[in-house]
Formats: C-alpha cells, structure tokens, sequence
C-alpha cells in the first residue's frame, strides 16, 4: 500500500481542527466564570449546577429525549418496511414512489416545515385535530426521517446476498422464518444505523421543530437558538458539552454494539 | 402471491401509521385535558423575565405557566399566522411589528377595564405612534441603540455619530450594526434629520454616509456580536443596543454606552394578546400584573432595561436609575424617536440597504 503523503495528513489535520475546535471552544467557555463575556475569567464549574436547577432547560432536554425517541421508533417501523418493500417486490410505479421518497432528503427544512405548519393549521381549521404541540413535532420528524431510514435499509437490501433467502426456502423454511432467521438478522444493522440516524435527525433538528412545536413543547435547540441573540448564558454552553459528550457516547455504543463483520462478507 | 404480500405489507404499514397516529392525538388530549384548567402560554424573547415573577404570579393566580421562546420578531409572527394565534396568550412584539400584526389580525384589542394598572404607565410611553390609545398593547421594557466604546481612564470622548461618520473622528476599529433601520438611523441623525425621513436626497447621503464607514469598519454584527468585540478588543467601538453594552459593561469597566448628542432612536417591547388566546381572562390578569408597580420595578432590576412604568420607576434599583446606559438624561430623551412603519417608502430602505451590504 502506498504511504500517505504529508500534504494529505496536514489536510486531514485542519479539517478535523476546523471540525472540532468550535465544540471545543464551547466546551472551554462552560467553565467560565465570566457570565457573558468572551474574556476568561477564571475556572468554574458553577454552570453545571445552574443548568440542573433550570427547569426550562431540563423540561426542553426531556422533551427532546421524547421527540426524538418516538419519532425515531415509529419512522425506523415504516422506513424498514418501505426500504424492505421497495428492495424485494415489484409494484405498479415502484419506481416513481423510489423517486418521491427522496424528496424528504433534498427538501430544504424550512419548506417541509412551513408546508406541515399549513398542513396542520389546514387540518386543524378542518377536523379539529393536530393541535400544535409535542405530537405534531413527533409527525413532523418521523415524515423527513421515514426517507432517511429506508434510503439505508434499502442500502443494505441491495448487498445482501438473494442466494441465502432461496437457500433457506430450498431447505423448507416457510417465508415467515425466513425472514425472521435469514433476511431480518441480515438486516439488522442496516435498521440500526437508520434508526440511529433518525434520532440524531431529530435531536439537532431546530428548523422543522420550530414551526410545529406548541406551548410547553420547547426543545433544546429551539432553547438554544433562542438564546443566541441575546448573548449565550453559560449555562447554555454547559448544555450543549453534555449533548455532545451523550451524542459521542451514544455513537460509540452503537459502534461497540454491532458485530463487526457479517459472515456473509467474510 | 408477491403482489398480495406487498399490498398485505402496505396495508399493514398504513394501519400501523393509523394506530400511532390515533394514539398519539388520543394521548395528547388526554394529557391536556388532565391539566389545571388555569393555564398560561406565555411566548417571550430569552432571559426577558424574571423566572421569580412567574412563579409569584402563578401562586396568586393557581395557575400554570407555560413559557415558550422565540429570538426574532418574524419568525414569532410565522408561528401566529400559522395557527399559534390561538396557543398563546401573551406575546411581546417589539414595536415595528405591532402595525403588522394588527393589520394581520393576528392580535386582539385589549379590555381597558380588565387592565386598571395601565394607569401606571409613564405618559410618555402611553399611547405610542405604533399603536395610538394602546387599543392593542401595553408598555413591556424600552431602550435605546447608541455607541459603545472603549475608553482609557480619563480620555474625553466627543459624544457623536460622527465618531462613526468623521473619519478624522475614528477611535479605532469598529463595528457597525447589521439592522437596516437602525443604520440608517443613525446617519439620518448626524445629518439632523428624523428617523423616519423619507426625502430620496437625504436618503442617499445616508447612503452615501454608510458605504464609506463600512469601509473604514471591521464589518457589520448584531447587537450582541458588537459588544463581544468591543469586549475582546477586537474593536473599539460599535453599534450596539442598550442592553447589549450593560451587560458588556459589568464585565469591563473601560467601556461605556451613550447615546449620540444628535439623538437617535428609541424602542418600546410590548405585551399584546393574540387575537384567539385560549386563556384571555388570565392573560389580562398577567399584563395587569406586570403593570403593577412592585412588579415592574422587579422586572427591570432582573433585566436592567428601562421601565416604561412611572409607578415601578420609584422602585427600581437606584444604581440602574442613575445609569445613563439604561435611562438617558432629559435632554437625550428629547431627541430620541420612534421608528415608524413607512409603508410603501420601506421599498426605499430596502434598496439602500441592498447597496450598503452588497
């Protein structure tokens, strides 16, 4: 194998710098004690201990952590049954309705979510339902994440090797075992990798979460947008290192989870 | 049989959405209607009450207070026009907005005789240009947009625009602020004319004036980003908002805030009712309160912007009272303005604007 040159490595350097020193930064700044200055003035840890006594930022991390959980489970239920269906059977205008679901990916937020704002406002003028609130965020996100979820599964669909499905039907297991001992374990990580992308699809997601949310269905980073124009209080800074030291940990698990080959790619 | 399977696969997908779907309004009924009948949905700027006054408030009231965020004034009307109109109950618009969202239907007229404590209000902050008689508002906290400047001990200081303006005049590096009617505020004042003016030819001096600065200046910024290079001395000057530079000030004793000897502007955030706010009753009730004296002052301590109630003013704490960057002198007040809605002429600005950013 060839060795990689210098320029590549110091490249590969300043991206990761330009990548992480603002989370650094950020990191830094919840440990100082000067309340919203850009000076240091000194190593503190009181920031942690104001952030755990504000109640409006622990409600908007709960509401978080329920948003992007239901969401992330309901849209990796029905994106692994599109990206299923679409990789393994024939429909009339399959191939429109492959196309139509990558419209949620390339659709710009802010158009998806003054779309569902009317939708909503619409349904609400005529049905009376979808009051704003934490359930129409939940749609809101579980609409663009379905698109996410079964462009991967249906990713993984297409590596997966059809000779092991006929095989076990050659040997007499019913389509039921089948895919519940060949194809659902082949597919496995493909829906996890989904499902952890849906959650962090909604856990950073400001622009959709803000048009659909409703009173008391503030979540932390419509707090923390909020908070940017008028200076950023430390304790926001503290905030954000626990997402990113929780988002970090969470990827790390998931990584350690999966089994790191397949033995079909073996 | 692989069709039937896909539609049996589909069919299934389609119920399973159905059911969440169901479950989900089912459970959000539920947990509202499980609530405490007295509810509040208070939708406010970040870090603009004091935590302490909600609670006192739901205390006297047996009530709950919701409070939700937003950071500019368009994106909270998007959120009116789109159904939050009949979620929230109170909302503070800053002044510009008010016409707007009247025009809009997006708030109501308020019952005078629900409010007895507009008697509070400071008369010159009563009855506004954006909103005459206060048929639809009622005075929340006001400031002022002037210079913010690092000084050494003892340096005099000419308090003018043209410290902006007057490139004989410039103390270093600065920052102008990136906010339309606030630029343009601030040449039309050195030349003397109003805030509002409109005449095409001193429009394009104001013009004329801003390009040139921008190119002695280290850029345009907000409010806040001003005054953190104003702070970390990365400039010497900026446009900033009073707000801004008090908070600035209590970390760096070299800066100060004045507002230009010329004049300039004044603005005045207010509490307004939207016009289908599920909670009416108690949101009277919480403009009433905020309106009254002990309150107000309290507000204005938290927040150390000025109270536009002459009853709170007596009570506020003193060393804020004295402080010009909160309450200019007299004389100031006399030249500050109001912005005005200019209709058709915003085109204008618009235009200008265009040209000085481009």
């Amino acid at each position: 194998m060839k060795r990689n040159g210098p320029i590549l490595s110091l490249t590969s350097i300043l991206l990761y710098c330009f990548m992480y020193t603002p989370i650094v930064v950020v990191a830094i700044f919840s440990f100082n004690a000067s309340k919203y200055g850009v000076a240091w003035k000194g190593f503190t840890t009181k920031w942690y201990g104001v952030l755990f006594n504000n109640e409006q930022a622990l409600r908007a991390a709960e509401n978080t952590l329920i948003l992007a959980s239901a969401s992330a489970a309901i849209a990796t239920l029905l994106g692994t049954l599109l990206g299923y269906g679409l990789s393994r059977y024939w429909f009339p205008r399959k191939k429109f309705v492959a196309t139509l679901m990558y419209v949620p990916v390339v659709i710009p937020d802010i158009l998806m979510a003054v779309a569902l704002l009317m939708f909503y406002g619409l349904m609400r003028d005529a049905l009376g339902i979808f009051e704003l609130g934490l359930s129409t965020m939940i749609f809101a996100h579980i609409t663009f994440q379905i698109a996410f979820v079964a462009v991967v599964v249906k990713a993984r669909m297409v590596g997966m090797d059809p000779a092991l499905e006929e095989a076990a039907r050659d040997l007499g297991a019913n389509r039921w075992n089948v895919f519940w001992r060949i194809t659902f374990p082949l597919m496995f990580p493909g829906i996890m990798s989904g499902a952890l992308l849906a959650f962090t699809l909604s856990l950073d997601d400001f622009v959709v979460s803000f048009f659909t949310s409703g009173p008391g269905s503030t979540t932390l980073p419509i707090l923390i947008y909020s908070s940017v124009k008028r200076g950023i209080t430390p304790d926001i800074n503290a905030l954000s290192t626990l997402m990113v030291c929780a988002s970090v940990l969470l990827v790390a698990g998931v990584t350690a989870l999966q089994p790191r080959k397949n033995y079909h790619e073996k | 049989m692989r069709n039937s399977s896909v539609f049996r696969l589909a069919g299934l997908s389609a119920l399973l959405t159905l059911l969440s779907l169901a479950l989900l309004t089912v459970c959000g009924g539920a947990v509202f209607a499980a609530e405490p009948p007295a509810k509040l949905n208070l939708y406010i700027w970040s870090e603009y009450i004091d935590p302490e006054i909600i609670s006192s408030f739901e205390k006297k009231f047996n009530c709950k207070v919701t409070v939700d965020l937003y950071e500019d004034n368009e994106s909270m009307m998007a959120k009116l026009a789109g159904g939050g109109s009949s979620l929230y109950d109170i909302i503070v618009p800053s002044d510009y907005v008010v016409p707007v969202l009247v025009k809009r239907d997006l708030i109501q007229t308020l019952n005078k005789s629900h409010i007895p404590n507009l008697k509070n209000v400071d008369p010159q902050f009563a009855s506004p240009p954006f909103d005459p008689g206060n048929a639809y508002t009622a005075p929340y906290q006001w400031g002022t947009v002037g210079l913010y400047v690092r000084r050494k001990p003892g340096q005099q200081i000419d308090e003018s625009w043209s410290l902006v303006y007057d490139a004989k005049k410039q103390p270093g590096p600065f920052v102008m602020i990136d906010s339309m009617r606030e630029s343009m505020s601030s040449a039309l004042k050195l030349m003397g004319h109003s805030v509002n003016d409109t005449d095409p030819e001193h429009l394009k001096k104001a013009r004329d004036m801003l390009i040139e600065a921008k190119g002695r200046s280290v850029g345009f910024d907000g409010g806040v980003g001003g005054k953190n290079k104003v702070l970390s001395k990365v400039a010497n000057m900026a446009i900033v908002y009073n707000g801004d530079a008090v908070r600035g000030m209590s970390e760096d004793e070299e800066t100060y805030y004045f507002v230009p000897k010329e004049g300039g502007e004044i603005w005045l955030d207010s509490m307004a009712i939207p016009s289908k706010a599920p909670h009416k009753d108690l949101a009277e009730k919480f403009i009433n309160y905020i309106l009254e004296p002990d309150v107000g002052a309290q507000l204005s301590d938290f927040n150390q912007y000025a109270t536009p109630n002459k009853a709170a003013k007596e009570k506020v704490n003193p060393d804020d009272l004295k402080n010009p960057a909160i309450y200019p002198s007299a004389e100031i007040m006399a030249k500050l303005e109001f912005l005005h809605d200019l209709g058709d002429k915003t085109k204008l600005f618009d235009e200008i604007w265009t040209q000085v950013k481009s």
